[in-house]
């Protein structure tokens, strides 16, 4: 029955039942009781050297993973600390292969770091020996130039290893503390660094013993060896040596770096960030450097502050990049109003938009799409691109991490010379491998937060999940079984019972008073569901004014309750007002757009208060792949801990007033209007936003010409929404309508 | 949950019985004391007011008894002492008394104790070979286990290391009698003593038996025994109050064959099967009974429970570790519903169960895809095609969600509703959905040479009205089993023109 599966010859412990998690010998599972009183220390410590694979309310599984392991080296943990820590804690004695895995796997990671001092880059480790042979290696060693530094006799230089001791992350305890010294920086003292990693206080014996054992290697380490290579020749160093398996950490020694001029930049007094924020912080600059890596926290549970933080940690320039135009305007603003940097020193790099700041460090905001691009650039861009080759950038933020993929990365990372790299994402989940990419290219996962903890602290709002099934109508279905794959898409879309469904949400909520986004990957269901309600939708056609135009009254308008987006809205477009969203269609059975989409509710602004839910709606046509797909996609959040409750029927539809399609002829119409569609409406938006790059990879530079709806009425301009009829688009009116709004988006921009 | 099931159909089956049969019953001591435990409390009460009172007693004597809110449960009291002819009413005077042949035998029971015959004769000399309780309890299990081993497959592969061999031929033949278990090999193989063990096959009925208690495991069977008992001229009478003796027989003490009739003897041997009572070998003129037998009659749930902690009690004395080794007995008590539960289901799906028990485990690999054992603990999925399983196998979602909700762990018990409404709603969709296909035996007509002949034939099939289902773009279409014979008739006189 279980096979290999059956570790019950692993003995138990004899007070077993005082630990909290087993092991699993086979594939490094470890299985965690959330309700043992260790539970939440075995939580922090397992996050680092493990990937969540599941966090529901009782029991949680984490999975040893190559790349977990090396984010819990590059975090500092040693082999034997890791051992020893899983091993006080586990029912069973530590497997022998898990024990042989973690050796394999941290012995030679995390042991060579690349670090930037003084503007020269040194390999440098605290094991010489790791040195003396890296420097045997024929490629590597030929790459060495000769410091002028006093040197060992081994050719090594050797120097005090750096601690955390005054470096404060700003917007903590500690720097508040420290608010009313002159100089931050010099006055803090080395007893922030163990505030940052002990920060939670009640931690247990043996994790602080864990923390002890730490901060006595930083003693003990005293002494680290470097040699140092010349800037040329970063890129082969870090390619040999992940081919002799000894990866290279990155680690940017910012207080040091004196060629790059500092930026004025700083948190501002008001600002606090959240105990979770401060976490992952104090993993990233741990040892008083910055280090590369990803941070992963929930959508809305301010990934931007955290990213702003470590900015004015850093204080040196910053570029910063984003998915879309939205979001880069977002982006700006948020630095505006959580720091002190000042809005000459901000630039923005779009389409629209190609400035500069002034003076010697600053802040750029732009999108990958714009930095990545190798097609001919105009006039203007290019020299904005000039500039941004051209400079060393201290800091650089990488927004929605997981949507980029691989080839366009390598472009970014290496077109813009930038000594500290930071991801930022919500989902480090995609359906191909390609994630793992992610770990060389930027670094390993610095932190991952648990949705269903903040969601109880209040940081995230509650939510509640349901899945709609919405029976097809025998007209649709009988189409349906007949049609061609993309065409059923069409079909299980437009099947006027989730048509019906999705009015009568709609007008439950906007009666509740909810804020309500329908999300359509489809353009043309899009638009057909938006026109027939009479409501304003942004796709990927829709002008960037236009769109902001929509956003600013679906925030401040308190006529506009409901807005239709598609694809363009998954990821970063901010709207904290929305409360209930639902989901017409979809991506396939893509966990990370359900878990980004379900991320625009949780920064609800009204989360705190009580008995506060948001609605996260996801319609179904009943027996038809979307069923399929349907349950793929809930796999990511039913593991954060989610719950999708099944609604097979919603009471009181049929007695709707207006309720659209109630007629067999309506639905015969609406049927042959669908089949008449032409197969391209069934496709998905062609991304203009980054959000897709999810399978297309680099192919997306090659696809210069893109395929429309085809039909020819389109090709005339006929599809413009002006000629449509009886179903007026929205869109429009709220562009002549309400004079106040107008003047409140002028004003606010 | 089954402890007021199996009281009730253990009642209902006496109840059937003639009057006659039941008087012979009551001849018995030990049978009314075990009868009288049967009895709701207030039925209870008034039995025990009429015992020593020779003359009738009046209705309006027993309406003082009680409160007139509860006038229904006097009423319910007293139809079932009437249905189970324990009181006889004299419609004159609107008065009622007790049986004479139970209220003899009750006072006997009551006042002559263990002298009793009825309550077994407990040997006279010392046991050569005597055992201890402990032993008892492991033998029960062992024995009760590889029943139920044996009922879900898992004896043969030898996968968790169990030892008990496959139960014996009269435990084989009476389970197969009760339905529980069926022939593989179809139903027109005779039904008697050739069953054999690779021939057999858990039925619905069978899955739904390994959900329940120990204890209603045990009464079911014994029913079913009792029914089986009729058709092989076994004295009901006699398997009756042999099985009401037993359930008043104290644990680890030897009982002597002598007071038992010829029928209670043949008995004896399939109760050993069934673990109920341990004999050294069938020649042997003592026998010991185990706790499976002395807890039958027990009035409520508490007494199985403080039963089973006795019994720990027990292993712990005799010294074995309490966590490892003791696993099969142990896992008799977890079988009881009073004990703390063990499974933890998440909003996921995943199920966690507390366990080491191969029974357990069975029992869940019954709907639960299961996917790593850890010395106490398993892990599984639930997943649709794993309940499906289970819904083919006649299981319901609700026996499914009982026994979840039944065993659920504390930490879960915590919440309300204790298993997660999502996955309770899914398992009782997943139920639905098994309804929805309405299969029809029939016949396939494909690969038409021209739309002609197609339109033709399915023109025809059609008018016969044995049609079920066309595809006239592929030339296809599905005929009923019943009308395919005109169908091919059809399309041969068609050809031969």
């Amino acid at each position: 029955m279980f096979g290999k599966s059956d570790f019950s010859y692993l003995k138990l412990k004899p007070d077993h039942a005082s630990r909290p998690l087993w092991i699993s010998p086979e594939d490094g599972k470890i299985i965690l009781e959330s309700f043992s009183p260790l539970a939440e220390q075995a939580q922090d410590f397992l996050v680092t050297i493990a990937e969540p694979i599941s966090r529901p309310s009782h029991i949680h599984e984490y999975r040893i993973t190559t790349y977990s392991l090396y984010a819990a080296v590059s975090v500092g943990l040693e082999t034997n600390d890791i051992i020893s820590v899983l091993n006080r804690l586990s029912k069973v004695p530590v497997p022998k292969s898990i024990i042989t895995f973690i050796h394999s796997c941290t012995i030679s990671y995390g042991k060579v770091k690349l670090v930037l001092k003084h503007n020269r880059y040194f390999v440098e480790s605290s094991h010489a020996d790791t040195l003396q042979m890296l420097l045997k290696d024929p490629e590597v060693g030929r790459l060495r130039i000769e410091a002028s530094e006093t040197v060992t006799k081994d050719g090594l230089v050797t120097e005090r290893a750096p601690t955390a001791g005054s470096l404060v992350i700003p917007g903590t305890a500690a720097s508040r503390k420290d608010n009313s010294a002159p100089d931050q920086a010099a006055t803090a003292t080395g007893a922030n660094g163990a505030s940052a990693q002990s920060g939670d206080g009640d931690t247990g014996d043996f994790f602080s013993h864990i923390v002890d054992i730490e901060r006595d290697d930083d003693d003990d380490l005293d002494a680290v060896h470097s040699f140092e290579i010349s800037p040329d020749s970063v890129e082969d160093v870090k390619k040999r040596c992940q081919i002799i398996d000894y990866p290279v950490l990155e680690e940017y020694d910012f207080r040091n770096d004196l060629r790059n001029p500092d930026l004025d930049i700083d948190l501002k007094p008001s600002t606090q960030i959240r105990p979770y924020q401060e976490k992952s912080l104090s993993k990233m600059f741990g040892n008083g450097r910055a280090r590369s890596g990803i941070i992963v926290l929930p959508c809305g549970a301010g990934k931007t502050l955290v990213g702003i933080t470590a900015a004015c940690t850093i204080r040196k320039s910053v570029i910063v990049l984003c998915t879309s135009s939205v979001s880069v305007m977002q982006w700006r603003q948020q630095f505006l109003q959580w720091c002190t940097i000042q809005p000459e020193n901000v630039a923005v790099f779009t389409s629209d938009n190609k400035e500069k700041f002034q003076g010697d460090a600053g802040l750029v905001v732009s999108t990958y799409s714009m930095v990545a691009n190798t097609r001919n650039r105009s006039h203007d861009s290019q020299k904005m691109m000039d500039f941004l080759t051209s400079r060393e950038w201290g800091f650089i933020i990488l927004d929605e991490v997981h949507v980029v993929p691989a080839a366009m990365f390598r472009r970014v990372v290496t077109t813009i010379a930038a000594h500290a790299k930071l991801g930022l994402t919500a989902t480090l989940v995609r359906e191909d491998d390609k994630i793992n990419d992610l770990n060389f290219l930027i670094g390993p996962k610095l932190y991952e937060a648990n949705w269903m903890d903040l969601a109880q602290k209040g940081h995230i709002a509650n939510v509640q999940c349901a899945e709609v099934w919405c029976p097809m109508t025998s007209e649709f279905y009988q189409e349906y079984l007949l049609a061609n794959a993309r065409k059923r898409m069409l079909l299980y879309i437009m099947n006027p019972t989730k048509f019906q469904a999705c009015q009568f949400l709609i007008e439950y909520h906007e009666r509740r008073g909810d804020k309500i986004i329908v999300f359509s990957d489809n353009v043309y269901a899009l638009k057909a569901y938006a026109l027939k309600l009479g409501k304003p939708f942004i796709f990927g056609g829709t002008p960037q004014q236009e769109r902001m135009m929509i956003l600013k009254n679906f925030q401040y308008n308190e006529d506009v309750n409901t807005i239709f987006l598609s694809k363009v809205g998954d990821t970063s477009i901010d709207l904290p007002e929305a409360t209930c969203l639902i989901q017409i269609s979809s991506h396939y059975g893509s966990r990370r757009q359900e878990a980004q989409r379900l991320g625009r509710i949780l920064r609800a602004k009204r989360r705190n208060d009580e008995g506060f839910n948001a609605f996260f709606y996801s319609l179904v046509s009943k027996d038809t792949q979307e069923m399929y797909y349907s349950t793929k996609r809930q796999a990511f959040l039913v593991d954060q801990g989610y719950a999708f409750k099944v609604i097979t029927h919603l009471h009181g539809m049929e007695t709707l007033p207006n309720l659209a399609y109630s007629s067999l002829s309506e639905r015969r119409e609406l049927l042959q209007m669908v089949l008449l569609q032409n197969e391209d409406a069934a496709g998905i938006e062609a991304g203009d936003d980054a959000d897709d790059f999810v399978g297309r990879g680099s192919n997306i530079v090659k696809a210069k010409a893109k395929r429309h709806v085809g039909s020819l009425a389109s090709l005339a301009g006929g599809e413009d929404m002006a000629y449509i009829e009886y179903n007026k688009n929205k869109n429009k009116e709220l562009k002549s309508h309400n004079p106040v709004i107008k003047k409140l988006y002028y004003r606010k921009k | 949950m089954a402890a007021d099931d199996l009281k009730s159909s253990v009642k209902e089956y006496l109840e059937g019985l003639p009057e006659v049969i039941l008087t012979r019953l009551y001849e018995s001591p030990a049978t009314c004391l075990a009868v009288f435990r049967l009895l709701p409390a207030l039925a209870k009460m008034l039995v025990m007011s009429m015992l020593y009172r020779d003359e009738s007693v009046h209705i309006s004597e027993i309406e003082k008894f009680v409160k007139t809110k509860s006038r229904k449960l006097q009423v319910e009291a007293l139809q079932k002492l009437k249905a189970l002819h324990l009181i006889t009413e004299v419609r004159r005077d609107r008065s009622i008394r007790l049986s004479s042949t139970f209220r003899n035998s009750f006072r006997s029971a009551l006042t002559t104790g263990p002298a009793n015959q009825s309550f077994g004769v407990p040997c006279e000399t010392d046991d050569k070979h005597k055992v201890d309780i402990a032993f008892l309890d492991k033998h029960a299990s062992d024995k009760w286990e590889g029943i139920l081993h044996f009922m879900v497959g898992t004896e043969s592969t030898g996968d968790f290391g169990n030892t008990a061999p496959p139960p014996g031929e009269g435990v084989l033949s009476l389970l197969h009698h009760s339905g529980l278990m069926e022939n593989a090999m179809g139903s027109d193989m005779m039904v008697g003593r050739n069953e054999s063990v690779e021939g057999m096959r858990i039925s619905s009925g069978g899955f739904q038996f390994l959900l329940q208690s120990v204890n209603a495991q045990i009464w079911t069977l014994l029913l079913q025994y009792l029914n089986m008992a009729s058709n092989l001229q076994m004295d009901p009478v006699d398997v009756l109050n042999f099985i009401f003796m037993l359930g008043s027989l104290e644990l680890g003490k030897d009982y002597s064959l002598s007071a038992l009739s010829d029928t209670q003897i043949k008995m004896l041997e399939d109760l050993r099967d069934f673990g109920l009572v341990y004999q050294r070998k069938s020649s042997s003129r003592r026998f010991y009974p185990t706790r499976l037998a002395t807890t039958l009659t027990s009035s409520d749930a508490s007494a199985l429970r403080s039963a089973s902690s006795s019994m720990d009690a027990a292993i712990n004395e005799a010294g074995t570790p309490p966590v490892t080794t003791t696993s099969s007995s142990k896992s008799l008590i977890t079988n009881n519903p009073g004990d703390s539960g063990f499974i933890i289901l998440e909003t996921n799906f995943r199920l966690y169960a507390y366990t080491d028990s191969p029974l357990q485990i069975a029992v869940l690999n019954l709907f639960v895809h299961l996917k790593t054992r850890f010395a106490n603990m398993i892990t599984g999925q639930i997943t649709r095609d794993s309940v499906r399983r289970a819904l083919i196998n006649g299981i319901t979602a609700d026996q499914i969600l009982t026994y979840l909700s039944v065993y659920a762990h504390p930490q879960m018990k915590k919440n309300d509703p204790v298993i997660p409404p999502t996955v309770m709603d899914q398992i009782k969709l997943w139920q639905l959905e098994m309804d929805r296909i309405r299969a029809s035996d029939g016949f396939l007509y494909t690969d038409f040479s021209s739309f002609q002949e197609y339109d033709l034939v399915a023109t025809y099939a059609a008018e016969l009205g044995v049609l079920e289902w066309q595809d006239p773009k592929r030339w296809r279409f599905f005929v009923s089993r019943e009308g395919n014979a005109q169908v091919v008739d059809f399309v041969n006189r068609r050809k031969a023109k």
